[in-house]
């Protein structure tokens, strides 16, 4: 379980200071589905950071299975919004996977299996001697996830993945998301500024109140059978119920 | 790309009735290397003889063929320089003079710059140095090489050492702090230690910085041999142009600094061809999506 105490986040030297996080808290249960949603520059990756590890609070606590959380830890792995800066360029597909294991010292007879098990489940097997560069922007970020799964890490950090794709492959990817998920049974943070995307993929939904001075406004359950389909009147009620709460906070965005 | 590259190459030899390579020479040369290539192959070769034509009316017709000698005249001026293999050897001293001062100063300048882009304490503590002495040319730098080192092969080694060192340096510096956070900390919680991040993910980050950085200190490094040779060799390119000069040997000058583009330009094409062969996996820059 991931617990964040009180966590307060300053940015800024002595006279220019930002408060970008204020006394937030949150329980994230194993297994769940934690989406955090909120208005652009309200501090959710900044909460994911934290969260990671990469970043330390200005206070309060993050603890992860009771444990402090004081650097990056081997059972949380990050999934970059641009996954174009987070893999290895000059790896191979497989490579890329393969680093993870090489650098977690994973006896080299497992690689071969490992690398085929997780490729075959973001369905990139049959690229696996391509660059990233000569990949889409959902193969790629496919890809990021393959190489996070691969290290068989428990949590799985994710800031705003799909946010570059267009709309038919980020359907695509939630679906190929929820079958992981299900399927291995992990922990998801996921991070995102689009309501649909909170509602289709989420058991909870953490709103988040724009900066400074964000804290957690509201949580909400999400208690309806997958796929979700925004024609259902409950899905789009609740759709709306989620729009009407942050009416007021992207006013003050803009 | 490539079937589409095919298709039109295969094309015209395909076809009854064409003989390949009388028909048309540009035909030709498209079903050799692809239409694109060659049509630019072509119009280089266009741009090369226009420029020699322009070059022979301006020095017939124009200026006194004594200061502009015409191409032709040139041409007769370089042929016992081939024969006697002068020639050659000054290129071989002056390539020779600047792949030394390249090399050592590309080495020095990437350890030094992996470095100094790493660790902050060394960065602050050379970073107002190098802004300074990166003013400092080669040419600056000649009158007190030849005091400390003599016209020998050495000053030269020095001076383009000099040149090559700063352009790396900085090229190297700026390559490893523009290492993707977001790389660094995915290397990070996929396990990876901070000697193994800047080892495996930091610098392979900053090899197209590099790489591009010693493109840039190769071109100027045989642009300032050039000068280190004038004023302090006794062999060399340079010294050939300087030796031409005092005897008013244009055209023998003339010879001379159409080696020094052709030099250059040759050993671009292999700097550039090591590159693709060897460290082309490091050089894509993965647009951001
Ligand atoms: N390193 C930093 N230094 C100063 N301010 C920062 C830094 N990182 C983020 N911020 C500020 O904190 C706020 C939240 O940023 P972020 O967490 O990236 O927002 P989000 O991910 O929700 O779009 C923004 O106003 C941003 O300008
Ligand atoms: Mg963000």
């Amino acid at each position: 379980m991931l617990r964040v105490t009180d966590v307060r986040k300053v940015f800024g030297t002595a006279h220019d200071t930002y408060i970008a996080l204020d006394n937030v808290s949150l329980d994230i249960a194993d297994g769940e589905f934690l989406c955090l949603l909120g208005p652009s520059g309200c501090g959710k990756s900044t909460l994911l950071n934290i969260l990671a590890g990469f970043e330390p609070p200005t206070s309060g606590s993050v603890t992860a299975d009771g444990a402090p959380v004081t650097g990056a830890g081997r059972d949380r792995v990050m999934c970059f919004q641009d996954a174009g800066s987070a893999l290895f360029p000059w790896l191979t597909v497989e490579e890329n996977v393969r680093f993870g294991l090489r650098v977690r010292k994973i006896p080299k007879a497992g690689w071969d299996s490992i690398i085929d098990k997780y490729l075959r489940m973001v369905d990139l097997d049959r690229h696996r001697r391509k660059f990233p560069a000569q990949l889409s922007g959902g193969m790629r970020q496919r890809l990021q996830i393959a190489r996070m799964l691969a290290v068989e890490p428990q949590v799985l950090l994710m800031d705003e993945p799909f946010a570059a794709l267009d709309a038919l492959t980020r359907r695509h990817m939630h679906a190929v998301l929820l079958e992981i998920w299900q399927r291995t049974g992990k922990t998801i943070v996921f991070v995102t500024h689009d309501i649909a995307e909170a509602i289709s993929l989420a058991d909870r939904i953490g709103m988040m109140s724009v900066g400074p001075r964000s804290v957690i406004t509201k949580m909400i359950d999400v208690d309806m059978p997958r796929p979700r389909d925004l024609t259902n009147p409950r899905v789009a009620q609740l759709f709306n119920e989620i729009e009407a709460l942050l009416a007021p906070d992207l006013a003050r965005a803009e | 790309m490539a079937n589409v590259r095919d298709s039109n190459s295969a094309a015209p030899a395909a076809k009854p009735g064409i003989k390949p390579g009388i028909a048309s020479p540009f035909r030709w040369l498209r079903a050799r290397i692809g239409a694109g290539r060659g049509q630019s192959l072509i119009l280089s070769m266009v741009s090369l003889l226009f420029a020699g034509l322009i070059w022979h009316l301006l020095s017939t017709f124009v200026f006194n063929p004594f200061l502009i000698p015409p191409p032709l005249e040139v041409f007769y001026a370089a042929i016992p320089m081939i024969k006697s293999g002068e020639i050659f050897a000054d290129v071989a001293i002056s390539t020779t003079r600047v792949l030394v001062g390249f090399l050592t100063g590309s080495l020095v300048g990437i350890v030094a710059g992996v470095l100094l882009g790493r660790i902050r304490v060394l960065h602050d503590l050379f970073d107002p140095i190098i802004e300074l002495l990166r003013y400092l040319s080669p040419t600056a730098m000649i009158p007190i090489a030849v005091i400390w080192f003599g016209i020998g092969e050495m000053s030269k080694y020095f001076l383009i050492f000099w040149g090559t060192l700063f352009i790396v340096l900085i090229n190297t510096i700026a390559g490893v702090g523009r290492t993707p956070i977001a790389r660094q900390r995915a290397a990070e919680c996929l396990g990876a230690t901070r000697l193994q991040i800047f080892v495996l993910v930091v610098i392979p980050s900053a090899v197209p910085y590099i790489v591009t950085g010693m493109r840039i200190a190769m071109a100027s490094s045989f642009m300032s041999v050039i000068p280190a040779e004038i004023l302090a060799a006794d062999s060399g390119i340079g010294y050939l142009l300087q030796k031409s000069s005092m005897l008013l040997q244009t055209p023998r000058i003339f010879v001379a600094l159409i080696t020094i583009c052709v030099l250059g330009f040759i050993v671009d094409r292999i700097f550039r061809f090591f590159v693709d062969r060897v460290l082309a996996r490091y050089m894509s820059f993965v647009a951001v999506t």
